[in-house]
């Protein structure tokens, strides 16, 4: 059975969130999002032991062998698409690294194909892609997964938009605190443009946050397009925001 | 000067498509290293509805929870080395077209800091759904006498709406000799669950 790295120690405190850095609740032509977020303002509350801790054995609990995507059992054909190497590191507001974060990732197909029975999408599947990893940060807080590059496809009903290539990524940090969800886009991409989700994110900055980096292409694996990027988990911050 | 670099990563929705293999058989709470949890076995359900009390259908419930001796297994816990190890806490589930989610648990502990302050038993909740951009988190409490509890979190809600916080036994619905607790969250509109600030 591999071995996994020791957890890095859960911080005591945590920040909310400063809105100014994160999606908006309720985006303007988004429906689902203005009857399914919370009239009355969110209530702050003291952190307790409770909120403080959370699941610590991750590793054992759930399968977390699974970074390679592009070929999910060793007898399997490759899977269809652009070869892609997804990697970074998951980090807190120190810029320390997170060792032992639980990183799930999900996604469509090459053509826009999720293997979901809610997806009505007329594309093609591809049997050989199962669509999902699941790894464990090393050390040094990094993460690296070997998938193909996700196609585009159509969503909503009456006033429907074209999703741009993206990967959903679930991570379990330290504590309940630090349970983080969202997805991955990719630069340069016509279709990031116009989707309401990642302009749901008002503050360009922000959205750099959760664009991949293409990395120089005449170094590492031949056959693999390399992308970047690092997720920062709330939680410490020793170095306090400048006013 | 110093400035902070660091910027937490923004959130996103969790989508329509979270993929099977990633819920499949979180939702059993009761054993834990080929060992059955210690306490009251129950099962907690309810459903997650949205404005107009419309079912969500698809949405993802997560649990975080102490065992039945009130303790957390996890290292901050200073009564850690006591926690049960037939007991992982954690839990995850899907809701179904009734916006229903299931889980069976046992009933939690109360917990109590290191500075003496007890919490009520409770669970700790979160929904990912489409169209939450953010996690929503809510708490779901556990008491015979729900007007006498004190608890820090439940006494920051606004009195008129914490006895939505309230897990409520529903004995119509008990499953055998398990004890059912149902627990439903209203994402928004009338008697609306309070949430918390993440």
């Amino acid at each position: 059975m591999a071995s996994h790295p020791a957890k890095s120690t859960a911080p005591l405190e945590y920040a909310p969130y400063d809105d100014a850095t994160q999606s908006l609740r309720q985006i303007p032509r988004y429906p689902r999002s203005f009857t399914r977020n919370p009239s009355q303002p969110l209530i702050r509350r003291p952190l307790t032991l409770s909120e403080r801790t959370g699941p610590a054995d991750l590793a054992r609990r759930l399968p977390v062998d699974r970074m390679d995507l592009s070929r999910p059992d060793a007898g399997t054909a490759r899977v269809a698409g652009q070869l892609i190497h997804v990697a970074g590191r998951v980090l807190d507001e120190d810029g320390a690294p997170l060792a032992g974060a639980m990183i799930e990732l999900w996604q469509a197909n090459a053509s826009g194909k999720y293997i979901h029975e809610m997806d009505r999408h007329e594309a093609p599947v591809d049997p050989n892609f199962t669509g999902w990893g699941r790894l464990v940060t090393g050390a040094e807080g990094e993460y690296e997964f070997i998938t193909i590059k996700p196609g585009a496809y159509p969503v909503g009903e009456s006033d429907w938009w074209w999703r741009p290539p993206h990967i959903h990524f679930s991570i379990f940090g330290v504590s309940w605190m630090q349970r983080y969800v969202t997805q991955m886009f990719f630069p340069g991409e016509a279709l990031n443009e116009t989707d309401l989700l990642y302009n749901g994110v008002p503050d360009p900055e922000a959205r750099q946050r959760i664009t991949f980096q293409l990395q120089p292409t005449k170094v590492g694996i031949p056959n693999l397009l390399r992308y970047r990027q690092d997720f920062v988990m709330r939680g410490k911050r020793a170095t306090p925001a400048v006013d | 000067m110093s400035q902070r670099t660091w910027v937490p990563s923004p959130y996103g929705t969790i989508g329509p498509f979270f993929l099977k293999p990633l819920v499949d058989g979180c939702d059993d709470l009761t054993q834990w290293n080929g060992k059955k949890a210690r306490g009251q076995q129950i099962v907690l359900t309810g459903r997650v509805v949205e404005e107009g009390n419309a079912p969500v259908l698809n949405s993802i419930v997560e649990l975080w929870q102490a065992d039945a001796g009130g303790v957390f297994p996890h290292p901050l816990d200073p009564r850690a080395a006591e926690a049960d190890p037939g007991f992982f806490g954690w839990g995850r589930a899907r809701t179904d077209r009734e916006g229903r989610f299931q889980f069976r648990t046992i009933l939690p502990g109360g917990s109590r800091e290191e500075n003496g302050v007890a919490r009520c038993p409770h669970i700790n909740v979160m929904v990912l759904a489409i169209g939450v951009t953010r996690r929503l988190v809510t708490t779901a409490f556990f008491s015979d006498t729900p007007e006498s509890v004190d608890d820090p979190a439940l006494n920051c809600v606004p009195a008129n709406a914490r006895s939505r916080l309230f897990a409520v036994r529903d004995a119509a619905l008990d499953s055998g000799a398990t004890p059912v607790y149902r627990f439903d969250i209203v994402l928004r509109g009338d008697h609306e669950t309070p949430f918390f600030l993440d």
